[in-house]
């Protein structure tokens, strides 16, 4: 029995090594390599010259480094958050509204889906047309309402570029929480909630007492998802707002000033792979450190509700 | 083992068809060879330029391949590092190209073309190792102004002016009458450096005498004279469109290309995109950069611009030198500046060009002080570069964040944590 069990065990290797040498060569590899890069320095295509810390100093103490660095790093938090805000909110009541039984909800659920499936790139072109200050059709529906006064250079103004940059970014991936939550309440056992308005609950304690706490552990995966993507979005940056950020820097997060930093020539913003490499590590500890903390949390969370 | 057996058969079989696949040789015994450039809308022209070279040379095939300009170089360094680059490729003037140079992966090209030796010396300096050795032809260069809608100036009887006073009454009139007076955004910052800086600034902060003096060190971007140059650019900026904040690069062109604004600061690669969008040489006109005062030598940003050098581990080194010798050639200058008005080609020879846009934007060279973009030579070689730090600041002064003397201290500012002259 022993014998026969332990050689299952073996066994088991072999199922996880295909992937595990694929993952290895093609992710392991590389990130302990960029990591390695981090401490080297010099003009060439790959840094041979080591520096030891030095590249870690620079971006968090020497002008301008420091700057722009604490600078994506608040922004990221602002867009993170932002990004958080409007897309859990809008997607937990559309996902109850769709749970409701009403009328079009089967075909409102594939529909909120479609943007998701839209190509980044596409999308942020397709909103930096909407808020194009010559052409662009939002400002023209603000003057049809007469809030003309309120007409702004929404991508060009250091206070609205990044809310508009969050808000597309959220419009397009809305439909992913719709369908993580409708998926987390049809989970919830109908009699609970049958029990529920049997006891005179209305619709907000309904979903306060029973939904929410059912669903936490989903909105702790959503969230996570969202820290996931938004500390590491370059994308929307890079199609709304260049990989300068612009304007000013206002809209530079971890992903565009990592791309910005590490692939562009000094000429155009560059700091030379080493400091690329810098900036890359610290989005991964970052990243990682910021997934554990968030799975800490939710855990207990839900031991403290069950 | 029969099995083993068969994998490897297998195996092999794949290899080979890969291996066969591969190095780029066509069918017919010719030799391809891949060109790539920053320029996506060269497409079509290029490939006309490039079919006279392969009806002259049936053996070999050029194929045009450019990249996005704003990857262009994450994307070359990526390739040539990794060994999948072009056969030829477009090389940036001073630093940038130099830094490829650096890495052993360019062809010098003295030897190779024996004709370089002929090509103005400012142009070979911008694609030259501090050993004198020559990596790129130099191959395009380029320079700035200011566009017109003529139809627009003539509606309002309006001159073209000569001198900055002339100029800001020209854009008085214009606003007055409610023209869009530029089309000129602030969204991104190197259209505010490369063009308004460089090209009509260089007459207020003392042309290429204060470039050299810049480099040198016995100037610095705080001294009144470059000053001076900020808040002279810093009056145009109530002549700008509605919500120019936010209008980028490409809407800039579409404005004013479907003649949607009287002028367009601009430099002379535009033309053709102008062209294309309906304002070609009859709709439009170029003056050269205002001076101070009538009768000022005018001061005129003749940027050198492209290169063309060849990738020393090309399979193909026998063609793409043979593609390169032609490229120095004045046929080569004459079809290309043919094709591509507003791109200058540096091979000595006379031409005729038949755009009058690029007939007097070469004319205005005559007498004038030629000089290249403020910043670009050495002090942009390091980052924080100069440039980045010109768009930074260019584009707050636009945007009302920070004075003219204020963007002025943040460029020395950040040249003066690395750069010694």
């Amino acid at each position: 029995m022993l014998r026969q069990e332990g050689k299952r065990r073996w066994f088991l290797v072999w199922y996880i090594l295909p992937a595990l040498v694929v993952y290895t060569a093609f992710m392991l590899v590389p990130i302990i390599n960029s990591m390695r890069l981090s401490f080297f320095s010099g003009d060439g295509l790959i840094p041979n010259e080591f520096v030891g810390f030095d590249n870690y100093i620079k971006l968090f103490a020497e002008y301008p480094f420091n700057e722009r660095f604490w600078n994506a790093f608040f922004n990221n938090i602002k867009f993170f958050v932002m990004v958080t805000l409007y897309q859990n909110i809008l997607g937990f009541l559309m996902a109850v509204l769709l749970t409701r039984g009403l009328r079009f909800s089967a075909f409102l659920r594939k529909l909120s889906f479609i943007p998701t499936t839209l190509s980044v790139l596409v999308v942020g072109f397709l909103f930096s047309m909407i808020f194009n200050p010559v052409w662009g059709v939002f400002d023209q529906i603000l003057r049809v309402l007469g809030l003309e006064s309120l007409i702004r250079p929404w991508l060009g103004d250091r206070l609205t570029a990044l809310p508009i940059v969050s808000m597309v970014v959220s419009w397009q991936f809305f439909g992913e929480s719709i369908i993580f939550y409708t998926a987390g309440i049809d989970a919830i056992d109908d009699e609970m909630l049958e029990a529920a308005r049997i006891d005179g609950a209305g619709f907000f304690s309904e979903i306060w007492h029973i939904i929410l706490p059912s669903i936490l552990p989903v909105v702790g995966i959503v969230t996570i998802l969202i820290f996931v993507g938004d500390f590491t979005q370059f994308d929307i940056i890079y199609a709304m707002s260049t990989s300068m950020g612009n304007p000013g820097y206002s809209t530079d997060i971890f992903g565009s000033l990592f791309y910005r930093t590490a692939f562009s020539s000094p000429e155009r913003g560059g700091w030379g792979m080493g400091m690329g490499a810098a900036v890359a590590t610290i989005m991964f500890v970052f990243v990682f450190v910021g997934v554990g903390l968030f799975l800490i949390f939710f855990n207990r969370r839900r031991s403290k509700l069950s | 083992m029969r099995k083993t057996a068969v994998l490897a058969l297998v195996l092999l079989t794949l290899v080979a068809g890969i291996s066969m696949a591969g190095g780029g040789r066509e069918a017919e015994g010719t030799t391809k060879l891949v060109f790539t450039s920053w320029r996506t809308e060269d497409i079509e022209r290029m490939n006309r330029i490039n079919q006279v070279f392969m009806d002259e040379n049936p053996d070999i095939v050029v194929e045009f391949q450019p990249i996005k300009d704003t990857e262009y170089d994450a994307q070359l360094k990526s390739s040539l590092e990794t060994g999948v680059a072009a056969d030829i490729v477009f090389l940036r003037s001073y630093d940038a190209g130099l830094q490829i140079w650096d890495t052993g992966i360019l062809l010098p090209l003295n030897d190779v073309v024996p004709a370089l030796a002929d090509f103005p010396g400012s142009a070979r300096g911008a694609w030259s190792s501090p050993e004198d050795d020559l990596y790129a032809v130099p191959f395009v260069g380029v320079t700035h102004g200011v566009y017109y809608q003529k139809a627009i100036f003539d509606k309002y009887g309006l001159e073209v002016p000569e001198t900055w006073d002339e100029f800001i009454s020209v854009c008085e009139r214009l606003d007055a009458n409610g023209e869009t007076v530029f089309a000129q955004g602030t969204k991104e910052g190197w259209p505010l450096y490369e063009v308004i800086f460089s090209g009509l600034g260089a007459n207020f902060y003392g042309g290429e005498q204060a470039r050299q003096d810049l480099m040198a060190g016995a100037v610095k971007l705080t001294d009144p004279q470059f000053v001076r140059a900020f808040e002279t650019l810093n009056e145009l900026q109530p002549f700008f469109p509605a919500g120019y904040e936010a209008i980028d690069y490409v809407s800039m062109q579409q404005m004013f290309g479907t003649g949607q604004a009287a002028m367009f600061i601009g430099g002379s690669w535009e033309i053709g995109i102008f062209e294309d969008l309906g304002s070609g040489q009859s709709e439009i006109g170029f003056f050269p950069p205002p001076v101070e005062n009538r009768g000022d030598r005018l001061s005129y940003c003749f940027h050198v611009d492209a290169g063309i050098g060849i990738n020393a581990e090309s399979e193909n080194l026998d063609a793409a030198k043979r593609y390169i010798e032609w490229a120095s050639s004045p046929e080569f200058a004459q079809l290309f500046m043919e094709e591509l008005p507003g791109f200058f080609a540096y091979t000595p020879g006379s031409y005729s060009l038949s755009n009058s846009l690029a007939n007097d934007m070469i004319a205005a060279v005559e007498g004038a002080d030629v000089t290249v973009r403020t910043v670009w030579e050495k002090m942009s070689a390091q980052s924080p570069s100069g440039n980045t730090l010109m768009w930074e600041a260019l584009i707050d002064m636009y945007n009302g964040i920070k004075t003219p003397a204020e963007a002025a201290a943040h460029v020395q500012r950040g040249l003066d944590t690395w750069y010694r002259p």
